[in-house]
Order: structure tokens, then sequence, then C-alpha cells
């Protein structure tokens, strides 16, 4: 007997991050999903981002191999925090994200930062459910990097060019870099980024409230009105 | 490397298909798969072998389509064949697009013996 079908493989994941999405619009927050290779800066940049954001509250879920190390540095600015250790599993699914949710006070918080595990492939093909992919490329990377990745450049609302305090001692080509995003996405925002010096801080903030005012904001006066 | 992740989701799926048509023994699958989803033939193979063993799949033999990519252009509409790391519209030379085909993996098939009434 042969059955044919026309169905998406991911289509599992995907019916899951759509649920996941309608939890955080009922809730009235914004769910950003962090990717980038390990080592770019992604938990330090919560660390820097969560309390400048005050009095907007942050709900972080992290994504790691093993340990709660992340969890733990983030979980004295956050609201809430949940670490998922996924063995070997190099990515969050939706439904780990689902089952992460109940312990979280969602209607309380303004953002919720999902840190993904460390990896530019895997990440890239798991819809979450979030309304926004960031993706970090530290400078320490080097400037190959969109080239190398593209597919993951492709699909990013914004990247962050993290570690922006080092190009004065590392060679990177900044131009190369941008010409490589243009190349596969002329609508994603691009911001250089120091968590050291503070450089491009207040510019992430603006986009991060911008999208927050955008999404959420513009619905809230409308269920008001 | 993303395989083995996909073969994971992909043999959930053709479970269920086999249960929804009361197949007890899988004996081959076909998918296809989008060039823009980067899958290597010979990975995927190998993570298949992985993922069908101790199931009503174990000794199914998998068929590889691959689907080449698509692109329009949202500005001036041109139709166009994406690279991996170029998605330039060759009129507008703006990659301001939406994928039309290529950018997915899809289960077309389930091949298999029935349960016997």
């Amino acid at each position: 007997m042969k059955v044919k079908v026309v169905k998406r493989v991911l289509d599992a994941n995907n019916e899951i991050a759509r649920k996941n999405r309608e939890i955080f619009q009922k809730a009235g927050l914004i769910a950003l999903n962090l990717i980038s290779s390990p080592g770019s800066g992604k938990t330090t940049l919560l660390e820097e981002t969560i309390p400048a954001l005050k009095p907007q509250k942050s709900l972080v879920i992290v994504g790691d191999l093993q340990t709660a190390r992340d969890a733990e540095r983030v979980q004295e600015c956050a609201l809430d925090v949940v670490q998922i250790n996924t063995g070997m599993s190099c990515h969050l699914y939706a439904n780990q994200i689902t089952e992460s949710l109940s312990d979280l006070p969602l209607k309380e918080a303004d953002y919720l930062f999902i840190e993904n595990v460390g990896n530019m492939v895997c990440p890239g093909e798991f819809d979450l459910g979030e309304n926004l992919k960031v993706i970090l490329l530290s400078i320490p990377e080097g400037d190959d990097k969109v080239a190398k990745y593209p597919t993951i450049f492709r699909a990013a609302d914004l990247v962050l060019l993290t570690k922006s305090d080092l190009l004065s001692v590392l060679k990177f080509d900044m131009v190369r870099v941008k010409e490589d995003i243009a190349r596969l996405n002329a609508n994603v925002s691009i911001l250089e980024i120091s968590c050291q010096t503070g450089e491009g801080m207040a510019d992430w903030l603006k986009w991060l409230k911008d999208c927050h005012q955008k999404d959420i904001g513009a619905k809230a006066k409308f269920f008001t009105e | 490397m993303h395989e083995m992740s996909i073969a994971e989701s992909l043999i959930e799926q053709i479970i269920s298909v086999a249960k929804e048509n009361s197949i007890v023994c899988v004996d081959e699958v076909e998918i296809e798969t989008g060039y823009l989803k980067q899958i290597i033939p010979d990975v995927m193979q190998e993570a298949f072998k992985a993922v069908i063993k101790g199931t009503i799949a174990e000794n199914a033999v998998l068929k590889i389509t691959e689907i080449s990519a698509l692109a329009k252009c949202n500005l001036c509409k041109e139709e166009f064949t994406p690279e991996l790391d170029n998605f330039l519209c060759p009129k507008c030379i703006k990659a301001d697009v939406v994928t039309l085909k290529g950018d997915d993996i899809i289960l077309k098939a389930v091949i298999g013996k029935e349960e016997k009434p």
C-alpha cells in the first residue's frame, strides 16, 4: 500500500510554535529567540539588557546541553528564569518552550528572551513561536561567518555584531559582513554593540522598545479604546 | 549537522501516517528536500538508519529527491533561482524576496504492508 501525503516534516513542531505565539500574544509580551554560536555573548547581553529595560519586565528561558550556569547569571535581574538542559540535542524544540511557560508569570512580563543552545545551524530550523529572531555574531568569530552560515542570517530580524570594542584590535571587515547580510535579506536590521563599553546599547534598547510598542503597545491601545 | 534533528521529526510523522492507514510494516519512505535546507543525502540516510531502529519502519528504504530553489522578488515580482548565500533579485539587486520552492522538507509517501483483517 502506498500512502501519498504532503506533510512538512517539521509540521508538528511548527504547530506547537503557532500555539506558543498565541499564548505570547494573549499574555501581551513579545518573545525573542536569541541564536548564535557558543561564546558570542548572549548571556552577557541579557545581564546588561534586562536591568536597562526596567521598569519593563523580562522573562528568560535558557537552553544549554548541560548546567544551569546561564540561568544563575540572569536570575538576579529577570522576573523569572527557566533553564532547559537539552542533553545531546543542539537546539530547543517548541514543546520545550510550551512546557516552560507554565512555570513563568507571563502576564506580568513585557519581554520573553529565549536564549537558544549555542549553534548556528539547527536552531534556525525549529520555530519556537518567537515574534523575532535575533542573531548574534561576535567580532572574534570572524567576518566570514555570514557567508558560511547564510541560512540563519536569512531568517534574522536583527543581527547584533557583539564585542564591538574588539574591532580596534582584531581584523574584521565590517563592510564585507554587511554586504553578505544584504545579499540575503534586505529587511534585516544590523547593530554593533559592546557590553564592555556600552557602545550600541542605546540603539539595541530602542530597537527592543520599538518592537514592543509596535507589537504590544498598538494592540493594548486598540483593546482599551 | 541538522539531519539528525530532522530525521527525529520525520520518523514521528512516518509512524503517525502508518498508524492512520493501518500500515504495520513500512517498506519505503519518499521525501523531498529543498535545496535551501542543505540536506546532505548520505548524512540523512545515516540519520534515518539511526531513528528507525526498533520502529515499524526498521527495514524501510528512504528515497530522497532534491527540489531546486525558486524565489520571487517582493518589489518587481521577478522569479529567479537564489543561491544559498545570494538572494539578490537579478533586476532590483535587492534581497527582498519570498521563497516559492526549495525551502521545505516534505514527506511525500509512506509505502508498507497493511494489517491483515
